[in-house]
C-alpha cells in the first residue's frame, strides 16, 4: 500500500473495502473442469527462458492447479469473485514480479489457515500443506532465479539526510546544513530508504547541484586568518530584551537581595546605562519559552554562522508571594533556543541548541556551546514551566494571566551575568574543510602550474570523496571538465570547484548499490555504514573494504559491533525510529487542551517522551535485549517529568535514566510508551482501530491487508453509535467489517487505558456527560471537563484468546517472541537494503531466527545475523 | 436548505466581482527566443484537485444537458453558470485503491495500490513538454497543506514525483523578486557552468551504464534523463534570467503557514495562480489541496472543526460531521467563484482572461467516505469552451476522465490525439 498515513486506518473502511465483497452472494460450486486448463495453458509459456529446473516447476503447478480448483474457485471466480480476486484470471506466470507478489499473498493466506475460511473446513491439514509446498516451491524457485539474475534490488539514491551526512564527512563540516535545499524524500514501506520511491527528477538533480555548490563554498575560506571571535557580556537589565514579559511579574522580574525591584521601562540614558552594569541585579524567570515570548539577552546577534560559547551564572529559585525569591529544592532544567530576534511573533522556527542544563539551587557558572546562524540570537528556555497565554476578557485586548503558584512557590531560574564568545575559530587555518579542497595551496593564491595542480587536486579530491575508487576513464572526465573551465579563463578555485561539484553529483556518489561480486567489499562497506550510521564508511571500515575483508564473518561481526557501540550509531537510532515508529510526527497533533489541560504547552513532556523511546530502542540493540522488549520490559527510561507522567517515584533532573518498574505498573516495553501512544492518537481522542492497526503493522509485523482494487465499498453508517465500544461492536456485527477488524481492533482496545499522551486513565474524559472537573491549567486558563464512561480494555484476539486488560495482552504477546523477532528482521531488512523481505529471503530470515532462538531472539543478535546473511551481502554471502 | 455565503471576513486575496483589470501587453518568450510568432492570445490551465473530494449529493446536479438544476455547491457558482461545465460519470479506469489514487488524478496511471506501481507523466507536464518553455516557468506546481514528500499532481515521464510548492510567499518571490545585477550575473555564470558539469556527468554515466544489470540501468536512465532535462532547460533559463522579472501587480502577501488556516491558505494559493496568469509567468498550474494532512482547521472566525479534514470526510453520515464538511466544501466553492470573478474581471486585449483560462476542479475520490474512486466530481470552467451544461456519463460504466484531458490539451494548442486512458475527446464539450 502506498498510503502510509496512519490516519487512513482511522477510517472504518479501509478494511470494509475488502470485506465489502466477503458477504456477497456465493458462486455456485463445481464449474466444469475446463477452467483448470485455463491455468494450465499458461504454464508452457512459463518455461520459456527459464532453463534448468523449469520442468519440475511446471509439474508442481500441474499438481497445484486441481487443488486450487477444488478448494478456491468456488468463491474466487468470475466477476463476483470474493475480495475481487478472480483466480481464474490470475495468471500463474509468476515470472512476472507483480503477479508473483499476488500469488505470494495467496500462498500466505492458505499457509496461515485464513483461506479457505475455516468454517468451510474441507481442506485437510495434509492437503493444505501440499498446496503450500507446491505453490511455495515454485515461488521460491522463480524468485531466487530472479535475484540471481538481476539482484535483490536495484541501485538506491541517497536520501537527503544521507547526502548531507556524506557531504559533512567529505568536507569536514560537521554542522553543514543543506538538507532543506533538497526535496523531501518519498516514503516507501514506511522508510525514507526505499529503492522504489527514491526517484530522480530534474528538480532533484538541480537541487543536488545547488546543495553541492553551497557545501563547497562553505568549505572554502577566503581570508588569511579566521574571523576574530567577538565577546559579549550582559549584566543587569541587559540580560533581557525588555523590563518584563508576557505573564507579568509572576512570569519574570529583576531582583535584588531576593526581592523584586521596580524597573521602569522609560528612563534616562544614564539610568539605563547604570542598571545595565548593576552586577547585583538578578534576572528571575518563571515561564517556559513559547509564544508569546522573546527572552533573549539584549543586543546580541551572531554575525556569522558558527559555534558560540556561552557562560553564565545562575541558580534555581522559587518565587513566593510578594515577588520574593527563596532557594529551590530541586534543580531546574533549561536549554537555549536559537532564533531570529523578531519579537513575540517568531519568524523561522526556534530550535533548541546547546543541550539541556540542570540549574542547581546553589549559584554556579554554567557553560555550553551553541550553534547559531548569521543574524540569530538565542533565548532562555526553561523547561516544564507554565506558559502564560493571551486571555481576551469579553473580546477585549489580550491580557496575560499566570496560573496560581504550586505549593511552596513557583519554580524558576535567576541569572546574574552571561557571556558569549564566538564564532569560535577553527583549530587550524585554513580550516580542515579548506584543505580538503586545496591541500596546502595558500588561501587566495593561484598555483604556478594551474593545469598540473588542477589535475593533482581533482584526483586527490576524487579519491577522498568517493566511496569506491573511480575508474581511470571517470577521472579523466572530471579532469577534462576542470581543464576546460581553466581554458575558458575561469579562476583556478572556481574551475576546480566545478570538478568537485561534478564528483559530488555523480552516479557513484549519489547512488548505493548492492553487493554482487565476491570482491564487492566497497559496496558492503557502504551498505553497512548507511545502515548503521546513516553515512559513508568511516576510516576503519573503509580500510577493511580496501583490504578485502568484508566477506569474513568475524570481521563483519566485529565491525558491526564497533559501529553499534560508536557515537554515530545515534544517527541510526534517530532516523530508524523517526520512520519505523513515526517519531518524526511527535509534534503533529497538540493535545486537546479542553480535555487535557495538564498537557497544555508541555513541550518538555513531549520532548522527554521522544527521547525516552529513542533511548529505549538504543538499549534494545546495544544491550541486546530479547525481542519481547517490543511489548514488555521491567524497566523504562525516565527523568523528572516522565516519573510524574508514569506515576513513578519522583526523580530529580532532566537526564533520562534507567528505572526499574514497580510491581503493578502498566508500563514497560515499547508498546505502552507515551511516544507510541501519542503518534497513534490525534490529540483529542484515541481510536482502538488506529492504534490496533498501527501496532499490528509496526510492532507485531502483521499489517492489516491492503484493500483489493476495484471493489465497491460498504458505506458505513455510524449514526447512533455513541461510545467507542458501540462503534467497535458494529465492526463485529457486520460480517463484512469483522473479517479484518477482529484482527486489529482488540490490540487497540487493550491500549484504551492510555490517553493521548500515554497517561494512565480509568475513565474517559468528555465535555458534557459525567462529573465535572474544574481548575486552572498551567497557562492560567480555566478548564472544565467531565469524567465520563469507564474504560473497558477487555477483548478477544482473532485466534480466540480473551484478555482482560493490557497486563494480559502483554503476557500473551510476550509468550510468543518469534513473530516479534521476525518483525524486527523485516524492519531492519527494509531499512538496510531498501527492499523489503522477498519471498526468496524467507528461508534466510527463518535461519537467522533459528540461530537467535536460544537467547530469546535478542535484538543485536538479529541485527548482526542480518549483516552476515545473503540478504545483506548478496549471493556471494560470507565465509 | 443549504446556503453558505462565503465568509465576508476573508482576507480578500482574490479580488471580488466588479473590479476590472486590464493586462499590459504580455511579452512572451517568442520574441525573446526569436521563435516564430505564436497565436496572439495564449491559453492557460489551472488544474485543481482536492484529494478528499466532496460530498457527492451536494455537488452533482439533478437533470442533464443545459436545463439541469444547480446543486447546493454549484449554486455558489450560479453567476457563472454559462461559464462552466459540470461532469458526472467520469473516472480513471483502473485507478483504484482509495487514497493511493490521489497521485494519479492527472496521470491516469493504473493500479496505484499495487506493489511495484510506477506513475506516469501528468497532464501538466505533458502539456509543458509540448509547449516548451515559452514563459518564465514552464509550469507551476502548487499545494495547500501538502505532504510534499509523498503527494503531488505533477509527475515526470518516468514516474518521479515533482514536489509541490506550498509556500505562497516563496511562489510570489520566485515570480517577482528581481535580483541585483551582481546576483543575476552570478546566476548566469552558475547556469553556464552547470552546462559543462552536466556534459561531464552525462558522459560518465553513459559509460557506467554499459556495465550495469537491467534493473540498475533503469535507475541510471532516470538519472540520465533528469540531467538531460535540466540541460535542455538551461538555454531558456539563461534567457529568462537575463530578462527582468515582471513588476508584481500587488504587494507581497503576508504568509500564512499554520495549517489550521486551511481556507486562507487555499485562497492565498489561488491568488498566486491568478497572479501567475496575469503576468504570464506560466500558463500551466497544478494545485493539490491536501486534506489528509489538514488536521483540525478553522472553519469560521472563532470556530474550529471538531475533527481533522480526513476524519470529517469519513463522516459515516453522522450529522455533525457532514455539517462541518459541507461548510468547508461550500466555502471552497465560494473561493473558486471568487477566482472566476477575478479572471472574468481581467481583460487581455479586450477579452476576459477567464475565456483564455481553463480552470479544472476535481478530485481523485468520488466519495471519500467510502474511498470510492469512481464517479469523480469534475468541473471545468472557462478556457473558451461552450459551457453551461451538465454532461452526464453512465454512473455504472464511467467514461474516461482522460477524454476531458485530451479536449483540454487540444484547446491548449497541443496536438495530442490521446492521453492516459483516453478513447477520444470528451463527448459534448466543444470549443466555441
Amino acid at each position: 500500500m502506498l498510503c502510509a498515513d496512519i490516519e487512513c486506518c482511522m477510517t472504518f473502511l479501509q478494511s470494509c473495502v475488502e470485506a465489502g465483497v466477503l458477504s456477497r452472494r456465493r458462486v455456485k460450486r463445481g464449474r466444469a473442469a475446463w477452467a483448470v486448463l485455463g491455468c494450465l495453458v499458461s504454464i508452457p509459456l512459463m518455461a520459456q527462458g527459464r532453463g534448468e529446473g523449469s520442468q519440475s516447476q511446471d509439474a508442481a503447478l500441474r499438481a497445484f492447479a486441481p487443488l486450487l480448483e477444488e478448494h478456491c474457485m468456488e468463491c474466487h471466480e468470475g466477476s463476483k469473485a470474493k475480495g475481487a480476486l478472480d483466480l481464474r484470471k490470475l495468471s500463474l506466470q509468476v515470472e512476472d514480479r507483480a503477479l508473483r507478489e499476488r500469488w505470494v499473498r495467496v500462498h500466505d493466506r492458505i499457509q496461515k489457515g485464513e483461506m479457505p475460511p475455516p468454517k468451510k473446513g474441507d481442506l485437510g491439514e495434509e492437503e493444505r500443506a501440499r498446496m503450500v509446498s507446491l505453490l511455495g516451491g515454485v515461488l521460491l524457485h522463480v524468485d531466487r532465479a530472479e535475484v540471481a539474475r538481476v539482484g535483490r534490488g536495484p541501485l538506491r539514491r541517497l536520501n537527503r539526510e544521507e547526502y548531507q551526512h556524506n557531504l559533512r564527512e567529505v568536507l569536514q563540516l560537521p554542522h553543514l546544513d543543506i538538507r532543506d535545499m533538497l526535496p523531501e524524500d518519498r516514503e516507501g514501506h514506511h522508510f525514507n530508504k526505499s529503492t522504489e520511491t527514491l526517484d530522480m527528477s530534474r528538480e532533484q538533480v538541480t537541487a543536488y547541484l545547488e546543495a553541492a555548490e553551497v557545501a563547497l563554498r562553505a568549505a572554502m575560506v577566503s581570508g588569511n586568518a579566521p574571523l576574530k571571535a567577538a565577546t559579549y557580556r550582559a549584566v543587569g537589565t541587559d540580560l533581557f530584551p525588555s523590563v518584563g514579559t508576557f505573564g507579568n511579574r509572576q512570569a519574570m522580574f529583576f531582583a535584588k537581595g531576593d526581592q523584586a525591584v521596580k524597573v521602569e521601562a522609560k528612563v534616562s540614558k544614564e539610568e539605563e546605562a547604570r542598571r545595565a552594569q548593576d552586577e547585583e541585579l538578578e534576572l528571575a524567570l518563571f515561564r517556559s519559552a513559547s509564544w508569546p515570548y522573546f527572552g533573549y539577552p539584549k543586543r546580541f546577534l551572531a554575525r556569522v554562522e558558527g559555534e558560540y560559547r556561552v557562560r553564565f551564572w545562575a541558580r534555581a529559585v522559587r518565587q513566593v508571594d510578594g515577588f520574593k525569591l527563596v532557594p529551590a529544592d530541586l534543580p531546574q532544567p533549561m536549554t537555549f533556543r536559537a532564533r531570529k530576534p523578531s519579537g513575540p511573533c517568531i519568524a523561522g522556527d526556534p530550535r533548541a541548541t546547546g543541550g539541556i542544563l540542570d540549574i542547581a539551587p546553589e549559584g554556579a557558572v554554567y557553560e555550553t556551546t551553541l550553534q547559531l546562524k548569521a543574524g540569530e540570537t538565542f533565548e532562555y528556555s526553561l523547561l516544564g514551566l507554565p506558559v502564560p497565554l493571551a486571555f481576551n476578557v469579553k473580546g477585549g485586548p489580550p491580557t496575560y494571566r499566570f496560573p496560581p503558584f504550586p505549593e511552596g512557590g513557583q519554580p524558576g531560574v535567576a541569572f546574574r551575568w552571561l557571556e558569549v564568545e564566538g564564532p569560535l575559530p577553527p583549530v587550524q587555518w585554513p580550516p580542515a574543510s579548506h584543505r580538503v579542497l586545496f591541500d596546502a595551496l595558500p588561501v587566495g593564491e593561484e598555483p604556478a602550474d594551474p593545469q598540473a595542480e588542477a589535475r593533482r587536486l581533482v584526483r586527490r579530491f576524487a579519491a577522498h570523496a568517493v566511496r569506491e575508487p573511480f575508474s581511470e576513464a571517470d577521472l579523466r572526465v572530471f579532469e577534462g571538465l576542470v581543464l576546460g573551465r581553466l581554458e575558458k579563463g575561469e579562476p583556478f578555485a572556481s574551475a576546480v570547484l566545478a570538478g568537485y561539484k561534478a564528483i559530488l553529483c555523480s552516479g557513484p556518489f549519489l547512488y548505493l548499490r548492492e553487493p554482487k561480486r565476491p570482491d564487492d567489499h566497497f559496496a558492503i562497506a557502504s551498505r553497512m555504514s548507511h545502515f548503521l550510521t546513516n553515512t559513508r564508511p568511516d576510516e576503519v571500515l573503509a580500510a577493511r573494504a580496501r583490504e578485502g575483508l568484508l566477506r569474513d564473518r568475524s570481521v563483519l561481526r566485529s565491525e558491526g559491533e564497533r559501529l553499534i557501540a560508536g557515537e554515530s550509531f545515534e544517527r541510526f537510532i534517530q532516523n530508524f525510529t523517526d520512520y519505523w515508529l513515526n517519531l518524526r510526527q511527535m509534534r503533529r497533533d497538540d493535545p486537546d487542551v479542553r480535555l487535557y489541560p495538564e498537557y497544555r504547552f508541555d513541550d518538555y513532556l513531549v520532548e522527554s517522551l521522544e527521547q525516552e523511546t529513542r533511548a529505549f530502542v538504543g538499549t534494545m540493540i546495544r544491550e541486546n535485549l530479547p525481542a519481547t522488549a517490543l511489548v514488555a520490559s521491567d524497566f523504562l527510561y525516565a527523568n523528572d517529568r516522565l516519573a510524574r507522567h508514569y506515576g513513578l517515584e519522583p526523580l530529580v533532573g532532566s537526564r533520562l535514566r534507567k528505572v526499574s518498574l514497580p510491581e503493578g505498573s502498566p508500563y514497560g516495553g515499547l508498546l505502552t510508551q507515551g511516544a507510541i501512544l501519542k503518534v497513534t492518537s490525534n490529540g483529542t481522542t484515541t481510536s482502538p482501530v488506529v492504534r490496533g492497526a498501527w501496532v499490528m503493522d509496526r510492532l507485531l509485523g502483521t499489517p492489516p491487508p491492503p484493500p483489493p482494487p476495484s471493489v465497491p465499498a460498504v458505506e458505513p453508517d455510524i449514526r447512533g453509535a455513541k461510545t467507542i465500544r458501540e462503534l467497535l461492536a458494529l465492526h463485529t456485527r457486520d460480517e463484512s467489517c469483522a473479517g479484518c477488524h477482529q484482527r486489529f481492533d482488540p490490540v487497540g482496545v487493550a491500549l484504551e487505558n492510555f490517553d493521548v499522551l500515554g497517561g494512565w486513565r480509568e475513565r474517559y474524559r468528555g465535555l458534557e456527560e459525567g462529573q465535572t472537573v474544574k481548575g486552572i491549567d498551567r497557562a492560567g486558563h480555566e478548564y472544565a471537563y467531565t469524567m465520563s464512561a469507564p474504560v473497558d480494555s477487555s477483548a478477544r484476539l482473532a485466534e480466540g484468546t480473551a484478555f482482560a486488560n493490557i497486563y494480559d495482552l502483554k503476557r500473551i504477546l510476550a509468550a510468543n517472541p518469534r513473530p516479534l523477532g521476525r518483525n524486527l528482521l523485516h524492519q531492519f531488512t527494509t531499512y538496510a537494503t531498501g527492499t523489503p523481505v522477498r519471498f526468496s529471503d524467507r528461508p534466510e530470515v527463518e535461519a537467522i531466527l533459528d540461530a537467535c532462538a536460544d537467547g530469546g531472539y535478542r535484538v543485536r543478535d538479529l541485527l548482526l545475523g542480518l549483516l552476515e546473511s545473503r540478504i545483506f551481502l548478496g549471493d556471494a554471502g560470507c565465509r | 436548505m443549504l446556503s453558505c455565503v462565503a465568509r465576508s471576513d476573508r482576507r480578500g486575496f482574490l479580488r471580488g466581482a466588479g473590479v476590472l483589470l486590464a493586462l499590459p501587453w504580455l511579452e512572451s518568450l517568442s520574441s525573446v527566443l526569436g521563435q516564430s510568432a505564436e497565436p496572439a492570445l495564449p491559453r492557460r490551465m489551472l488544474l485543481i484537485s482536492n484529494n478528499l473530494g466532496v460530498i457527492p449529493r451536494f455537488f452533482f446536479p439533478t437533470g442533464t444537458g443545459r436545463d439541469y438544476e444547480l446543486s447546493p455547491y454549484l449554486r455558489e457558482l450560479e453567476a457563472f453558470r454559462g461559464d462552466f461545465t459540470v461532469c458526472s460519470g467520469l473516472s480513471h479506469p483502473g485507478v483504484t485503491g482509495g487514497h493511493s489514487a490521489e497521485n494519479c488524478f492527472l496521470t491516469a496511471a493504473k493500479g496505484p495500490a499495487r506493489s511495484g506501481f510506477r506513475n506516469q507523466i501528468s497532464l501538466d507536464q505533458f502539456a509543458a513538454e509540448k509547449l516548451g518553455q515559452v514563459t518564465r516557468f514552464a509550469s507551476l506546481n502548487l499545494g495547500v497543506n501538502i505532504d510534499r514528500a509523498n503527494r503531488s499532481l505533477s509527475w515526470t515521464r518516468d514516474g518521479a514525483l515533482l514536489p509541490a510548492e506550498d509556500n505562497a510567499v516563496a511562489v510570489f518571490r520566485r515570480m517577482f523578486v528581481q535580483g541585483n545585477p551582481e546576483e543575476v550575473a552570478r546566476q548566469l555564470h552558475r547556469l553556464e557552468e552547470r552546462g559543462s558539469i552536466l556534459d561531464a556527468l552525462m558522459e560518465q554515466t553513459r559509460r557506467l551504464n554499459r556495465s550495469l544489470g537491467a534493473e540498475d540501468r533503469v535507475r541510471m536512465e532516470q538519472y540520465l534523463t533528469s540531467m538531460r532535462e535540466v540541460e535542455q532547460r538551461l538555454h531558456a533559463a539563461r534567457e529568462w534570467e537575463s530578462k527582468g522579472r515582471p513588476t508584481p501587480p500587488e504587494k507581497e502577501p503576508r504568509d500564512v503557514r499554520d495549517k489550521r488556516f486551511f481556507l486562507e491558505k487555499l485562497e492565498l494559493m489561488l491568488s498566486m495562480a491568478r497572479l501567475a496568469f496575469e503576468t504570464d509567468s506560466t500558463r500551466i498550474i497544478t494545485l493539490m489541496v491536501d486534506g489528509l494532512t489538514t488536521g483540525v482547521f478553522q472553519l469560521r472566525e472563532n470556530q474550529n472543526t471538531t475533527d481533522g479534514y480526513h476524519g470529517l470526510s469519513h463522516h459515516g453520515q453522522a450529522e455533525h460531521k457532514v455539517r462541518q464538511l459541507q461548510d468547508a466544501e461550500c466555502q471552497q466553492m465560494g473561493l473558486l467563484r471568487k477566482l472566476l470573478e477575478a479572471l472574468a474581471g481581467t481583460r487581455e486585449q479586450g477579452r476576459r482572461l477567464l475565456d483564455q483560462t481553463m480552470v479544472l476542479y476535481g478530485s481523485n475520490l468520488g466519495d471519500a467516505n467510502t474511498h470510492d474512486n469512481t464517479n469523480l466530481p469534475i468541473l471545468l470552467a472557462g478556457g473558451g469552451f461552450r459551457h453551461g451544461a451538465h454532461l452526464a456519463f453512465p454512473r455504472d460504466a464511467n467514461a474516461p476522465l482522460s477524454n476531458l484531458f485530451v479536449s483540454m490539451l487540444q484547446q491548449m494548442g497541443v496536438e495530442a490525439e490521446s492521453f492516459g486512458s483516453s478513447t477520444g475527446r470528451l463527448n459534448g464539450l466543444e470549443p466555441i
